[in-house]
């Protein structure tokens, strides 16, 4: 799955640790969504929308 | 998460504690225990209730692991420690199955008594640390 998180990051000019704290995640967890190792689950998927302020299909969008 | 004291929260700290004591408390009672077998020669029903005394510290650990995978909310690192806890699991077959073969060799000499419990929590920690170096 890919993701618009780093350029939404960037665009806010926050580090990761910075959205890590916001999202009360581990630096890690940030950095393993962004690369598209990790899948962040619902309830974090739409945490971030609301950080965001963007509905959840225009941060994540399916590869298929 | 777990590279530096500093960044583990409140529950990884006393989940650490804790794993630690119980994990320093089998440990301590399996090698107490299997020296006063081995020298006091006790009564067969007091070995059996000896032998049962290292396992309270091991129930603990598989209870505060658990606590900790039920109360994580971060699911990345939860889903790391599940890893880990399987490279451990699998380690440690991996190495008993080496050790039981080596040892039933009687020309082999069993100098330090390599507890399983031990074993699979060094293994976890090493994999933990390896997990998170790779996800730095």
């Amino acid at each position: 799955m890919k993701n618009r998180l780093r350029v939404l990051r960037a665009e806010r000019d926050w580090s990761q640790a910075d959205l890590a704290d916001r999202l009360e995640v581990s630096r890690q967890s940030v950095n393993a969504i962004e690369t598209g190792r990790f899948d962040p689950s619902l309830p974090l998927a739409f945490k971030l929308a609301r950080l965001f302020r963007t509905p959840i299909e225009q941060i994540f969008t399916d590869e298929d | 998460m777990f590279v530096c004291k500093n960044n583990l929260s409140p529950l990884q700290r006393r989940s650490i504690q804790i794993f630690g004591a119980n994990l320093g408390l089998t440990a301590v009672l399996s090698l107490a225990i299997r020296d006063l077998v081995k020298d006091m020669h006790p009564a067969a029903f007091l070995a059996y209730f000896a032998a049962i005394l290292p396992t309270i510290p091991v129930i603990g650990i598989v209870a505060v692991v658990s606590r900790y995978l039920a109360r994580e909310t971060d699911d990345f690192i939860r889903m790391l420690v599940v890893q880990s806890l399987l490279w451990g699991l699998g380690i440690t077959f991996v190495v008993d199955t080496y050790l039981g073969g080596l040892f039933a060799h009687p020309q082999i000499f069993r100098a330090i008594p390599i507890l399983n419990i031990d074993l699979f929590c060094i293994s976890v920690g090493a994999a933990i640390r390896i997990q998170l170096w790779r996800n730095r």
